[in-house]
């Protein structure tokens, strides 16, 4: 069953870009949003986990849990998903960019 | 340019605004809709120019921020250690979300808050069902049918035959698990002052049972309902969260108890194991569908109006009539 995925890529090479956008719409720089199968879905985000370089990536896919959504990311950013007792919310560091990245 | 949508400005866009920190009924998640809790504890949380946040420190990440989801949290239950904001907590308030001061792990109600935005629908069913006695009896043969089956509760049963069935049968289910379990003769025991003697089941059956009357106690709040109107206990604050939480004892708590027989630590295991089955199990939503059942069995349980008026006028002969409106100006 095809599903809708989001996903965002932040400062990823070229012909990521490109390559991404033959199966996606990039509704915005970087956002691209579309409807794919979980096997399609598996693929792309192996090959972008491969190419992102410096680059960073989340990934939002509909699953069976109560929030109705998963996340993923690759690459190190500021925000990451936390677990709370099986809700995920965002926690992030409000110092500046290169402290976030020490970690 | 003649879209609105490309340049909002003028009265749409301070209507949006408003909107956005104010939201009206029709823009929160209905309770069986909503996350269903998040526990916090030692954590600090205020409001800041755009939302509340959770400041979390740990180890691992250091001090970070949590911005909450307020407005599709149903509750939010805050453990030992949490400090919150008069700001944080209105914005809760306006939101829909409960708030919960609770013991360590979510066990333990102190306090809870309650959102002024609630529609008082159910407060007021419930009410009326618990004054009158013919109802409030059949209200408690209902919760009895819930949990032993349908047909379980002969008709016209008072409550006294009613509470001397549910001793038997809860007996017979202890009995059934000591067997499975080969644990002997069970004897269900909660004497505080000799708490530390007890067997592990009893003590793992009182811990998960405290954590499952927070959750059903935040559920009753975020209905709008009251803890302490209880249809088979009385005359205790939390009357009506130990009828609602009697009713998933036997599918929830006790065989977790019995479970945990050879347990060292049997009151936080039992915490832990209850957590990872609350997931499984999606308690919130059947708890709220549940009580709207019991308490108005005709009740059409569908999606709220969004042109629902929030605060009701009540006419002894019309019902409930729109409130906001100057009523001298009528016939």
């Amino acid at each position: 069953m095809a599903s809708m995925i989001v996903l965002s890529a932040t400062a990823v090479p070229d012909h990521l870009r490109g390559a991404l956008s033959r199966w996606l719409l990039e509704v915005t720089p970087e956002l691209y949003i579309g409807t794919v199968s979980a096997r399609v879905r598996e693929e792309l985000w192996a090959s972008v986990t491969a190419c992102a370089d410096d680059g960073t990536a989340v990934l939002a896919y509909p699953s069976d849990n109560e929030q109705g959504f998963e996340l993923r990311t690759a690459g190190t950013q500021r925000r990451r998903p936390a677990d709370f007792d099986g809700l995920t919310l965002i926690a992030f560091r409000r110092e500046s960019k290169e402290d976030a990245n020490l970690v | 340019m003649t879209d609105p949508t490309t340049h909002p400005t003028g009265p749409p866009r301070a209507n949006a605004r408003r909107k956005l920190a104010a939201p009206t009924v029709a823009m929160l998640p209905r309770i069986a809709d909503s996350l269903s809790f998040l526990y916090l504890d030692i954590v600090r949380i205020h409001q800041d120019d755009t939302g509340v946040c959770a400041e979390v420190t740990s180890e691992r990440h250091g001090t970070e921020t949590v911005y909450l989801p307020t407005a599709a949290l149903s509750c939010v239950l805050l453990g030992p250690g949490t400090s919150i904001t008069a700001r944080a907590l209105a914005t809760f308030a306006r939101h829909g979300t409960t708030v919960l001061v609770t013991g360590s792990g979510g066990v333990r109600c102190y306090a809870a808050t309650l959102p002024d935005s609630l529609t008082t629908t159910w407060l007021e069913r419930q009410t009326r069902a618990w004054a009158d006695d013919t109802r409030r009896l059949a209200v408690a043969g209902a919760m009895y049918e819930k949990r032993f089956g349908t047909g379980t509760a002969p008709a016209g049963s008072t409550l006294a035959q009613l509470r001397g069935l549910e001793g038997q049968r809860v007996k017979a289910h202890y009995r059934l698990l000591a067997q499975q379990y080969k644990i002997g003769r069970f004897r269900r025991a909660y004497d505080p002052d000799s708490w530390d003697t007890q067997d592990p089941v009893n003590l793992a059956l009182s811990s998960a049972n405290t954590c499952l009357y927070g959750i059903v106690h935040a559920a009753i709040l975020a209905l709008g309902c009251s803890p302490a109107l209880g249809f088979v206990h009385n005359g205790n604050q939390q009357a009506f969260v130990y009828d609602i939480a009697d009713l998933y004892k036997a599918d929830l708590t006790i065989p977790l108890a019995f479970s945990l027989h050879a347990s060292t630590n049997p009151e936080a295991e039992a915490r832990r194991s209850f957590r990872d089955g609350l997931r499984l199990f999606k308690l919130l939503p059947r708890i709220v569908t549940d009580v709207q059942i019991l308490l108005d069995p005709e009740a059409q349980l569908d999606i709220p109006d969004p042109e629902e008026q929030l605060v009701d006028l009540w006419d002894p002969i019309a019902g409930a009539i729109p409130g906001g409106i100057n009523h001298g100006e009528g016939p």
